[in-house]
């Protein structure tokens, strides 16, 4: 079956009544609608943490400076004058909005982008199967997260204002966070909590649909080493998320339970705090507790954002070199080692807690063990661009731009897996730098790709080329601007959480003894840089949100439903896919990256193409694969 | 559009959909109550208080314990009566299971009931006092009586029994006919303040705890909350000042809301203008050469750096707080956890502040001790090296309350005795030392079933335990010595909540979140039962499949209990 005759079922395919708009477009049960309602809301929940980032960044480098307009434009009078100071941002008003940066961006931004708008799309596509296994629990799904996120958006409107004990909200700084508003159930902090628990009920659905319907939905012949990388990917990340997120729902529970029933399970004895005096609980709690429990997800969660991303790329690589992906198999067994070391590395987080040398050792360890696989992954995907005839597409771009900028988030990783660094360099911007460079310019990078990736896909059309590059370079550009200059404040001590970029310790000119102050003196112009390679980072961003709405009423149509000349069962349905996705009973003959076979004319032969006489070539392309 | 596998196996897994799921969904469910256990044994290992062990009644425990494994039977049957398709045996069956599950809430309620209506009490010098508050009441005249009707108050007449009064003529029993009917009933747990001011922070004021404080004034009936200085304000410097609030004004949600719109337009003006100073300044200091390469904190200490004051008569300056007063001062009865007080002042939640007379004597916890728990008191004295008899004897209780210190010195002759029992029965090691000892929880715990035997006179245990702990409306409550402990004295004191302890809390975390599972389940098995004809009669391969995938969940809340039984209950 060629491509062009797909393109004529396309629509001769919908015999069954039509769908309402609501049950269309809103209460679907449809996997593509609900991955792209889950891509909409991610992208703007991006956005909306981006912003929070940005009146952040001014308070870094402009910190005696009000606000300007075009960023306090979105407050209201009564706002500005409880949150701001003068126009100035606050330290409370900092830390909310840290906290709700990396909330927003980890939870509602990252992980639903990459896990479930291209894991809902493409993963039932990829392995032929009609839709995800259970349809009802993966609408259940995006509509609790929906919740999670209003929930969380809604909190910054509470009195008390949204959460502001950091992302990770530890205890017992988190229980006394607000502890002063007399309805604990009404407060920021508890609603950060609430929305939490539906963001982790939202996923852990999630990853119960895709397993089973990687499980059990695979279409005939699509054996498992026959599973193209992503499918692998998600497959993993899906276990990660079913496996470490519910810890993280005890410690929110407990952590409800404190605030709202007064309980001490992350209470240590004889607490007293500055605005409530000595507290009135039992006390005889663990904050330590908190830590383990959080850190239990936190760590998986990382490759939770990362799998996803890396899977795009593994997609897009092979696809745009014309070969085949290098080093398949060991790909695949690295995603699985990764997957189940991930969950032994959480203490590297906690080397400042005193938890003693020889848990420390431990996890130090495993943390060194846990880079094997990741280099692995990513030496192949370099490979795979050795001696390829490259598509440099705008995707392709993207995916490339991955590769180094995924490097150096990794690579300065390593230093922190050291107990002995990793207490020099804990909560400085060292460690800010190293994760951003990881989620920003490297996961983000990935994702991106993927949009440009699967966007004809989705809506028949291609996204605008010119936007495309005029998206990608000044974005490569601001972003490595902004980041990479946090990892030298970072050696010098600067810390993550001061709100006015560090001008409460600068020295007076000439004063020797104070050697700190002098050190952030030294480095502080940086913060100016930074803050402007934002400003100009998010004007980057305005080609590609014009080029998503653009391109889909008024883009250059595709050709035939496989655009990009792929080899994966995606590229086999009609386009955009209809309801039940394939207009035949998909069987998939080979491997995912059959590109450039000496043995076929075109340089590259889909999974789906019936051999024409009995493959002689299938053993030898297996053994091409590894 | 079909969805393959959903009633058949997939040939290669052997497995239909759902099937693959519920097991996927267990096991996120393992991790779910993984996390707890590990939460409970690091609590437990890291707690510097006494744990509490085999605290809780085991009785109806290890009946819930049979009832969920019965009923994990029973869910088996159901389904194999599906897979014959014996509609009616089926239906049997899974009433049985859901009536498990009834009982099983049932018993758990009354368990959880008895624990939320005990009283906790631990003070400054970390002895512990477990028992039940006495129901009181309060007059129109602010005067503190006994509801009466509890067991253990012996002298209890027919008429309320005064505890505290603000005068004494109020003592006398028939005194309070004249005063109408009691404002509300309480247990005598509670802060009582005689206030006649109130200030109220215009931002911070919260419309629950003002509301509590009118009605509380409304009851008493006697006075009205009155506003000592007007409130004037205006929104921004355009408009003359106006009074929004004469002085005189009532106390009322209405009221404070206007000055609270006020306040808040002005500091919004404030704000504004200020920042507007502020941005001009910056403006001009910019403008100057040179400066636009100078960093910014350089600049803010330049002189040139000048913010220009003429803006000033644009602010509006809002006051933040009104002030109401009352010509006579009205008694409040407040819970203790809602107020932070002291002799002249109670700081209410919301920040807003009474000030008067707190009124020590009322705000006494009053209660019948069905335990007093010297094992905090002695662990603490052991770090520190002290001799934990002698801290024992110097706490506040057996120095003031001499029944308690006379069930004490029966207590220790008693545990005396044990020791002499142990040595003549089990004899001494080799270095001499006595085999078996008295264990800290029986030399320094004195239970309920012990203050009953000490009151019927009996040397030996009694046999008799509650079927959810001591009862107090049984005749043997009599023997529960009666505590007073003034506010001070107090540490913690609390229900038997999560608050209590990390054991509670655990404890009602782990067993409130298996109850909701219990919940959950009977609620899709029941679901099953009452509207599953429909699809028995179309696919009764698919009704059984999903009865098998519910009960596999529901065999998964057994296996919970059945580790938490022992961890909670018995360990």
């Amino acid at each position: 079956m060629s491509a062009e005759t797909h393109a004529e079922h396309a629509h001769g395919h919908d015999d069954h009544h039509e769908p309402g708009f609501v049950q269309k477009y809103i209460f679907s049960v449809d996997h593509k609608t609900i991955g792209i309602q889950y891509g909409i809301v991610s992208l703007l929940f991006l956005l909306i943490g981006f912003f929070l980032m940005m009146v952040m960044r001014w308070s870094i480098a402009y910190p005696d400076q009000p606000l300007p307009g075009w960023l306090s434009m979105f407050f209201s009078d009564d706002w500005k004058a409880k949150w701001l100071q003068d126009g100035k941002v606050t330290g409370a008003t900092y830390n909310m909005f840290g906290a709700m940066h990396g909330t927003i961006m980890v939870f509602l931004g990252v992980v639903p982008l990459g896990f479930a708008a291209f894991g809902n799309y493409v993963t039932p596509l990829q392995i032929g199967a009609p839709d995800m296994a259970f349809p009802k629990l993966n609408m259940m799904s995006f509509w609790l997260y929906f919740v999670g996120g209003a929930i969380m958006l809604a909190s910054f409107f509470l009195p008390t204002g949204a959460a502001q004990s950091g992302w990770t909200n530890y205890s017992p700084l988190a229980g006394l966070q607000q502890a002063e508003y007399p309805n604990q159930w009404m407060t920021g902090q508890t609603w950060w909590l609430l929305a939490m628990v539906f963001l982790i009920t939202s996923s852990l659905l999630g990853s119960v649909n895709f397993i089973t319907t990687i499980i059990n939905l695979r279409a005939k012949g699509l054996t498992w080493m026959r599973m193209p990388f992503f499918v692998w990917a998600m497959l993993v990340t899906a276990f990660l998320l079913l496996l470490a997120f519910p810890p993280l729902e005890a410690a929110a529970l407990m952590q409800l339970s404190d605030r709202v029933f007064d309980s001490s399970f992350f209470m240590p004895s004889g607490l007293y705090s500055k605005t409530l005096g000595a507290l009135e609980v039992s006390g005889g709690g663990s904050p330590l507790l908190y830590q383990h429990l959080f850190w239990f997800l936190g760590h998986p969660e990382v490759y939770v954002l990362l799998l996803p991303a890396v899977a795009c790329v593994a997609e897009i690589i092979p696809c745009n070199t014309r070969k085949p992906l290098w080093g398949y198999r060991p790909m695949v067994w690295s995603v699985l080692v990764l997957g189940f070391l991930s969950f032994i590395v959480w203490a590297h987080h906690m080397y400042m807690t005193g938890m003693g040398p020889m848990i420390s050792t431990f996890f130090q360890t495993t943390t060194v063990l846990i880079s094997i696989p990741s280099v692995i992954l990513l030496t192949s995907l370099i490979i795979s661009l050795w001696g390829g005839s490259i598509r440099f597409s705008v995707p392709m771009l993207w995916a490339t731009a991955f590769i180094p900028m995924f490097g150096i988030g990794g690579l300065t990783g390593l230093p922190l897996a050291f107990n002995l660094v990793g207490l020099h360099l804990h909560d400085t911007y060292y460690v800010i730098g190293h994760f951003h460079y990881v989620v920003a310019p490297g996961i983000l990078f990935g994702l991106f790709a993927g949009v440009y990736h699967w966007y004809p896909k989705v809506t028949g059309r291609y996204m605008n080329n010119f936007l495309g590059h005029l998206h990608f370079w000044p974005s490569l550009v601001f972003i490595n601007l902004l980041f990479f200059p946090m990892l030298v404040q970072g050696m010098a001590g600067f810390h993550r959480r001061w709100y006015n970029g560090g001008a409460g310790y600068l020295a007076e000119a000439g004063n020797t003894t104070n050697v700190f102050g002098n050190t952030v003196l030294e480095y502080m112009h940086l913060n100016e840089l930074m803050s402007t390679a934002a400003f100009l980072l998010a004007l980057s961003q305005v080609p590609f949100i014009i080029n998503v709405f653009l391109a889909w009423k008024a883009g250059r149509k595709v050709e035939n439903d496989n655009p990009w000349e792929a080899t994966t069962l995606e590229w086999a349905t009609p386009t955009p896919p209809g309801h039940g996705n394939f207009t035949f009973e998909p069987a998939i003959y080979r491997g995912p990256y059959e590109y450039s076979r000496p043995d076929h004319d075109e340089d590259f032969l889909p999974q789906w193409h019936e051999p024409q006489q009995p493959e002689a070539a299938e053993k030898e392309s297996k053994s091409a694969q590894v | 559009m079909e969805i393959p596998f959903t009633v058949t196996a997939r040939k290669d897994t052997g497995l239909y959909n759902s099937k693959v799921g519920i097991w996927l969904f267990l096991a996120s469910e393992v991790m779910l109550f993984g996390g707890l256990f590990s939460g409970y044994v690091f609590l437990r290992v890291y707690a510097d208080y006494p744990w509490p062990e085999r605290v809780l009644p085991v009785v109806p425990g290890l009946i819930n314990t049979f009832i969920l494994i019965g009923s994990s039977v029973t869910v088996v049957f159901a389904w194999a009566a599906l897979k014959l398709r014996k509609w009616n045996q089926f239906r049997i069956f899974m009433l049985i299971t859901l009536t498990c599950a009834a009982v099983f809430m049932v018993l758990k309620g009354i368990e959880y009931k008895a624990k939320w209506g005990h009283q906790a009490v631990r003070m400054d010098d970390f002895v512990i006092l477990e028992g039940h508050t006495h129901p009181a009441g309060i007059d129109a005249d602010g005067n503190v009586f006994h509801v009466g009707g509890h067991a253990s108050v012996e002298d209890h007449s027919d008429g309320p029994h005064y505890i505290a009064a603000k005068t004494d003529d109020a003592h006398g029993g028939d005194h309070h006919a004249e005063h109408g009917p009691a404002v509300k009933d309480f247990r005598t747990n509670v802060v009582v303040f005689d206030a006649n001011e109130l200030v109220i922070n215009l931002e911070t004021y919260h419309e629950g705890v003002i509301g509590g404080i009118l009605e509380q004034s409304e009851k008493a009936n006697s006075a009205n909350w009155t506003l000592v200085q007007p409130y004037v304000g205006r929104e921004t410097a355009r408009e003359d000042e106006q009074i929004i609030l004469s002085a005189g004004a009532k106390l009322s949600l209405e009221n404070l809301a206007k000055a609270r719109e006020v306040y808040l337009a002005a500091k919004a003006n404030d704000s504004k203008v200020r920042t507007k100073q502020l941005s001009d300044a910056w403006a001009k200091v910019k403008d100057i050469p040179g400066n636009k390469e100078r960093p910014n904190h350089e600049l803010v200490q330049d002189e040139n750096f000048k913010i220009n004051e003429d803006f000033d008569q644009f602010l509006v300056s809002p006051t933040s707080t009104v002030t109401f007063q009352t010509d006579e001062p009205i008694t409040f009865v407040l819970k203790p956890r809602e107020v932070r007080e002291s002799a002249e002042s109670a700081l209410l939640a919301d920040g807003s502040s009474l000030n008067g007379q707190l009124n020590t004597e009322a705000s006494a916890i009053e209660m019948a001790a069905d335990a007093i728990d010297f094992t905090f008191v002695a662990q603490r004295a052991e770090e520190k090296g002290v001799d934990p008899l002698a801290a024992v004897e110097k706490t506040w209780i057996i120095q003031n309350n001499p029944q308690v210190a006379a069930i004490w010195k029966a207590h220790t002759e008693k545990i005396a005795k044990l020791e002499e029992e142990l040595l003549e029965k089990y004899g001494t090691d080799k270095q001499g030392n006595p085999k078996r000892v008295p264990t800290e929880k029986e030399r320094y715990r004195i239970t309920w079933q012990e203050l009953v035997n000490y009151g019927e006179g009996n040397e030996e245990k009694g046999v008799f335990s509650g079927f959810a702990g001591p009862d107090h409306t049984k005749d043997y409550a009599k023997h529960f010595p009666e505590v007073l402990v003034p506010r001070e004295e107090v540490n913690l004191e609390t229900k038997f909540t999560p608050r209590w302890n990390t054991y509670y809390a655990i404890y009602f975390l782990i067993t409130g979140l298996h109850g909701l599972h219990v919940i959950g389940g009977a609620i899709v098995l029941g679901y099953f039962l009452f509207f599953g004809k429909k699809m028995y009669l179309n696919n009764p391969e698919h009704l059984a499949n999903r009865v098998e995938v519910g009960g596999l969940f529901w065999h998964f809340v057994d296996l919970v209990w059945i580790f938490l039984f022992p961890v909670l209950y018995l360990m």
